[in-house]
């Protein structure tokens, strides 16, 4: 059993606020020769540095930084180690100090964590956290069996080869402790790739029906193909700097809370423990449920719950301020690289308490319109998993709807033309629907991303504040 | 006097595309040796047909309860576990599971098949990850462990699982 000491639960505190002020995209696509990797780097950060409104040239700009953090899941896709050198040269940063940062699907959060980190303690005044990945110099196939040393090679990865094989058991406990229904999955997979549907980002996007979801190829079951992310190619790339700075370059800045959590890379190596709650959470809620899963020979976090993402919630919620995170988040970006790992988020981030899961998508909360809509990026499901860059895609994503300008990124016939022909749409351009619509969250104060790496093994749970 | 000239030993990459990118294909085939370090004796033993697993005999330490997969430290107080052998016939009860349909590059099982979480009881702080050589699984299941004795592969695929009669 996990016990803490007296202060393994201290919230983290900054020397001094973080800012974020800026961001940049490349589009995502399962396969993308048009570019090389360092190339796809420079796209994301000229739209970082260009296109956000920074009061700043970029040439400035890149005078005022002090440190790269770079994220990458894996070397083995691209069979290139350090990247990060070549990224960083390719960008013209030379001689600043770098750090490449890998904690699996969490790389991205945790880089933005290192980036925040330099920030707060003086190191740096202005730092860039960029992440990336290529995922097309393999077949899918062998992608699954690279993903799948995420897993533990001497125990786990020969027992499948394939990620969705690690969260397809989690999937079948929860659906059999907490009694969900398939429909419920199947909605979070209609939702996010419909929102990807309104990002010229997305690589898998599209209207889809419960019933297709349902009607799909089962992958490792009960998990089927629409409910599952794909391999994915691209970069994204942030700006933070100090308080100073952050209106010095900004307008709009917004301030930054980011903190991590871990678990053991084995889900069945992952021992009960006592609940730690949330601060709207009462001591003894979780009393029956905890019977009731003792009853079916259940325990917490078990195969049902992500101890990594409520420590982290735990930490940025008391970092952060936030009571209740439901009442308190305009909006949240959440890691739907499965829709089951969406699904047991909801919980350990406070979003409903354990057990209640489901009634986050049913009561319409998750919908843009509702109460704290999630995933209006597209998500992992319908925009991209370019694994390094994808805490950061999301960071960013929520930075823009903080500053008002979900329409910009996302509507500008220009970017759309721009990504329409490249990668695997080459040839049938994705064009800008005809009946897109803004996905912009009116009047979006604060923001919640969450970072997941293996089956739970890393989280950082980022939050954005607006600050202008 | 000639000067000796390095000639090219390697094999041309074949091109897969030509225009407008140039994309190659680049062979990478390699071999790692990977040693099982102090958990060798589980691999060693499961081809005996028995199963080992660790507990930490530290009198200090609060957690008493078996490790499989075996861990050679324990987690909690630091210091090094103790093998104990799990008694044949191992029975456990599946916790989960999921049918594998589409697994990865270099799969060794013949697929579609089931991978199961095999709770062997309370005196197990872990539950245990393995794959059913035949039947149906149903979550509470009982099932029995069976080894790989003859032609082992010296992998973790030398402990199976069978239906409990
Ligand atoms: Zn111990």
């Amino acid at each position: 059993m996990i016990k803490f000491g007296k202060r393994n639960l201290r919230i983290p505190k900054w020397q001094r606020p973080v800012y974020v002020v800026a961001g940049g995209l490349t589009p995502f696509r399962k396969k993308f020769p048009e570019y090389k990797l360092e190339e796809l780097c420079a796209i994301a950060f000229r739209q970082m540095m260009q296109e956000n409104d920074l009061k700043m040239s970029l040439k400035d700009i890149k005078g005022l930084l002090n440190f790269a953090a770079y994220g990458e899941f894996a070397d083995h896709f691209q069979d290139q180690l350090l990247c990060e050198a070549k990224v960083h040269d390719y960008l013209g940063l030379d001689p600043l100090p770098n750090i490449g940062v890998k904690t699996g699907g969490a790389t991205g959060g945790s880089t933005i964590l290192t980036a925040a980190m330099a920030i707060a303690s003086g190191y740096a005044d202005c730092a860039l956290a960029m992440g990336w990945e290529r995922m097309d110099e393999v077949d899918t196939k062998t992608g699954n069996f690279y993903i799948s040393t995420a897993a533990c090679k001497d125990f786990e990865t020969r027992l499948a080869r394939m990620y969705a094989a690690y969260y397809a058991p989690m999937a079948r406990r929860f659906t059999e402790m907490y009694k969900v229904s398939e429909v419920t999955r199947a909605k979070i997979a209609v939702k996010n790739r419909l929102y990807a549907y309104y990002s010229p980002y997305a690589q898998q996007s599209g209207k889809h029906t419960i019933e297709e979801v349902l009607a799909g190829k089962i992958i490792c079951d009960p998990l089927r193909v629409l409910e599952c992310c794909a391999m994915s190619v691209g970069a994204a790339s942030m700006l933070l700097c100090n308080e100073e700075l952050a209106y010095k370059l900004s307008d709009k800045p917004c301030r930054l809370y980011i903190a991590g959590g871990t678990h053991t890379l084995r889900v069945a190596d992952r021992r009960h423990m006592d609940i730690p709650l949330l601060p709207h959470e009462e001591p003894g809620m979780y009393d029956k449920l905890l019977r009731e899963m003792t009853a079916q020979n259940g325990r917490w976090p078990g195969f049902e719950s992500f101890l990594a993402a409520r420590f982290a919630a735990y930490m940025t919620y008391g970092m952060a301020g936030i009571k209740n995170p439901l009442e308190d988040l305009d909006l949240v970006e959440l890691h739907d690289a499965f829709t089951i790992s969406d699904l047991q988020t909801y919980g350990d981030i406070g979003l409903r308490p354990y057990g209640k899961e489901t009634d986050y998508i049913e009561s319409g909360d998750a919908y843009f319109g509702g109460k704290c809509p999630s995933n209006l990026s597209g998500g992992l499901l319908g925009t991209m998993h370019a694994v390094g860059a994808t805490g950061i895609f999301q960071g960013i994503e929520c930075l823009w709807q903080i500053q008002n300008k979900y329409d910009k990124f996302h509507g500008d016939p220009k970017i759309w033309n721009e990504w329409a022909d490249v990668g695997e749409y080459k040839g049938k351009p994705r064009q800008k629907p005809n009946d897109w619509k803004s996905l912009q969250v009116p009047n979006a104060k604060k923001a919640l991303w969450i970072s997941h790496a293996g089956v739970g093994s890393h989280v950082t749970a980022g939050l954005l504040e607006k600050a202008f | 006097m000639s000067e000796k000239i390095i000639k090219y030993i390697g094999t041309p990459l074949e091109i897969i595309q030509e225009k407008p990118e140039m994309v190659v294909k680049w062979p990478r085939t390699l071999m790692h040796m990977h040693t099982y370090g102090k958990l060798s004796k589980f691999f060693q033993e499961l081809k005996k047909g028995k199963l080992f697993a660790t507990y930490c005999s530290n009198q200090d330490c609060e957690e008493k309860r078996l490790w499989l997969p075996p861990r050679a430290d324990c987690p909690d107080c630091n210091q090094p576990t103790s093998w104990i052998e799990v008694p044949n016939p191992v029975v456990g009860k599946i916790y989960t599971f999921t049918k594998v349909e589409y697994p990865g590059e270099g799969i060794e099982l013949e697929y579609p098949y089931f991978q199961i979480d095999v709770d062997l009881g309370p005196q197990f702080a872990t539950i245990f990850k393995g794959y059913l050589l035949y039947g149906k699984p149903h979550i509470g299941m009982k099932v029995v462990a069976g080894f790989r004795i003859y032609n082992p592969t010296n992998t973790i695929l030398d402990i199976f699982w069978v239906p409990k009669k």
